[in-house]
């Protein structure tokens, strides 16, 4: 049984599809990263699997449960750190936390010791008892998510997590997201932020326009790209026009280029494959490598390639 | 249900801390009694001792605002973003509306506390029965105003411009066009048809038909009974089958 199943699920807004047709899957104990840009359905996908929307048409399932006819139940299991912490202006983060673990029955014996943790953790210990409108936008965010970490609920929906949140911050959530896949929980994010995702996922899903592109690991999908991986190759050779010729020639390699005679830039398919190949034709031609740098295409790269829009583009409606 | 009562309280400590507004509404109220009551009874020759029949007109009013103010409160969820919160959490959608209802109550209750107090104590030779009676009535009432505006709150949940406009012009016609403030047989007859239709009518003469006023200025008290009742049932129905049915968080939150 998969954690988490959609078949054919649609969500319209008047005339627009936000999501179209997605047939989705994450396994148990895995985290999935939604990856695209504004406007692609991510966020609509997590609220439906939230139980906050209904789907138009289509099935969503959390842990077996529909979200549709047994939306009470799977919101028992789930927790959701929204992409903005909005409307508790009046209250202070500890009485946040405390209300939230209630009701997600935390039990009470480790309730405030879990949520004293977390305030440290997240470096929130001095802002704890400042009313919620007094809160910066990093620190409201890290409010936000630290909900999820004082539920540690089995299957957790993540928007945008560290949007807002400076580096420190975004590693010390990062650290406790991969803190609760240990623990066993399912974790869906949602981002725009490629390094996040490259560090977190398990698997990463792009979405475009309301669509599943493509679902894979960070690594399948960045070897699927051909010619994506860059080597910028530092020679001493007696023939570089022969050397050139024959890396050319080499599996895997797509183009290769000479800014000057002792520098080549080859974008090949499968560096860690190639590069062997490549030095033992440099022994064979007596060529003496000074430098070698491979640098592998980042998930905007595939993005691109298969949307063929950067991540940062709005897509045309 | 815990979890209903405790977003109740939730919702409801920050209100308290300090609990300004309402000790403004019951200064409102003692003003109005003391002083514009006070003078109005002088004038008013057709009802004998109007400020009591006013000061029961200023609790009606009271209702309804506060009844008013939580479909207010739930149209601010969503446009704040706190209705995905709200909507995301283990409590049923039914109990969640019941919770949205009951934070209305207590807050009535608080709301009223010194105006009822007052009211009664005006009116004097009051027995229990009819004390109990009375706060059932206004709360009965409550629960129907408040089921209409989260109604309204549902239709206007696109807009909470929209939502203040309905419920703004709504308010001028229910509390004008009923008898909160003037018995209905010294309506004229193009204002007593609109007054037959407020809720507001039926709340105002039951609620002084229990403290003793004088039946002849009321209108018949099972009738006022039937009125609200249905007002509520449907009202309230119609509020939880729309959470369950038509309620998403606000997109954009």
């Amino acid at each position: 049984m998969y954690a988490i199943e959609t078949k054919d699920l649609t969500k319209r807004y008047g005339k627009t599809d936000a999501l179209k047709n997605l047939d989705f899957t994450i396994d148990e104990n895995e985290i999935m990263v939604l990856l695209g840009p504004n406007g692609s359905g991510k966020t609509t996908l997590l609220l439906i699997l939230a139980t906050v929307l209904k789907p138009t048409s289509g099935q969503a399932k959390v842990m077996g449960l529909d979200v549709s006819t047994q939306s009470t139940r799977v919101r028992e299991i789930l927790g959701v750190a929204f992409q903005e912490a909005r409307g508790f202006w009046r209250h202070k983060p500890a009485d946040i936390l405390k209300f939230h673990a209630n009701v997600c029955g935390v039990p009470k014996s480790r309730r405030d010791s879990l949520i004293d943790q977390i305030f440290k953790d997240l470096e929130l210990w001095e802002a704890r008892n400042k009313l919620f409108m007094h809160l910066s936008g990093g620190q409201a965010k890290r409010l936000e998510i630290s909900k999820i970490f004082v539920q540690r609920p089995k299957f957790a929906i993540l928007d945008e997590p560290t949007s807002q949140v400076d580096l420190r911050g975004k590693r010390q959530i990062w650290a406790q997201i991969l803190k609760l896949r240990e623990e066993g929980s399912t974790i869906l994010i949602a981002t725009n932020e490629v390094r996040e995702a490259e560090y977190l996922a398990d698997r990463v899903t792009i979405l475009d326009k309301g669509q599943m592109v493509v679902c894979d690991t960070v690594r399948e999908l960045k070897d699927s790209i051909t010619g994506g991986d860059i080597v910028e190759l530092e020679v001493e050779a007696a023939d570089p026009r022969s050397l050139q010729q024959e890396l050319s020639q080499l599996e895997g390699t797509v183009k290769i280029a000479s800014p000057n005679s002792n520098m080549f830039k080859a974008y090949v398919s499968m560096a860690e494959s190639w590069v062997p190949r490549m030095t033992d034709i440099c022994y064979r031609k007596k060529a003496r490598i000074l430098s070698i740098r491979v640098t592998e295409p980042s998930l905007d790269d595939v993005f691109l390639h298969f949307t063929g829009r950067a991540l940062g583009e709005t897509p045309n409606a | 249900m815990r979890n209903a009562l405790r977003l109740v309280w939730f919702d409801l400590k920050p209100e308290l801390k300090p609990p300004v507004w309402i000790i403004m509404e019951w200064v409102v109220f003692l003003v109005q009694v003391g002083v514009y009551g006070a003078m109005l009874s002088q004038l008013v020759t057709g009802v004998e001792n109007y400020n009591r029949f006013f000061a029961v007109g200023l609790i009606i009013m009271i209702t309804f605002d506060m009844a008013s103010h939580t479909g207010r409160h739930f149209v601010e969820h969503a446009h704040e973003g706190r209705l995905p919160y709200l909507l995301s959490l283990p409590i049923s959608r039914a109990k969640l509306f019941m919770a949205i209802c009951l934070q209305g109550g207590t807050e009535l209750a608080l709301m009223l506390a010194v105006p009822l107090s007052v009211t009664f104590l005006i009116i004097g030779n009051l027995t229990w029965m009819s004390i109990i009676a009375c706060v059932l009535v206004l709360f009965w009432l409550g629960f129907g105003v408040a089921g209409l505006m989260l109604g309204l709150s549902f239709i206007a949940f696109k807009s909470s411009d929209l939502y203040t406009a309905i419920v703004t012009g709504l308010s001028t016609v229910i509390i004008r066009f009923s008898t909160v403030l003037y018995p209905f047989m010294f309506l004229p007859a193009q204002y007593a048809i609109p007054a037959a239709f407020s809720p507001l009518t039926y709340g105002s003469d039951l609620v002084r038909f229990i403290l003793g006023f004088d039946p002849t200025l009321l209108l018949n008290p099972y009738y006022a009974i039937s009125i609200l009742t249905a007002l509520s049932v449907s009202t309230l129905g119609l509020g939880v089958i729309l959470i369950q049915r038509l309620v998403e968080g606000v997109k954009s939150a």
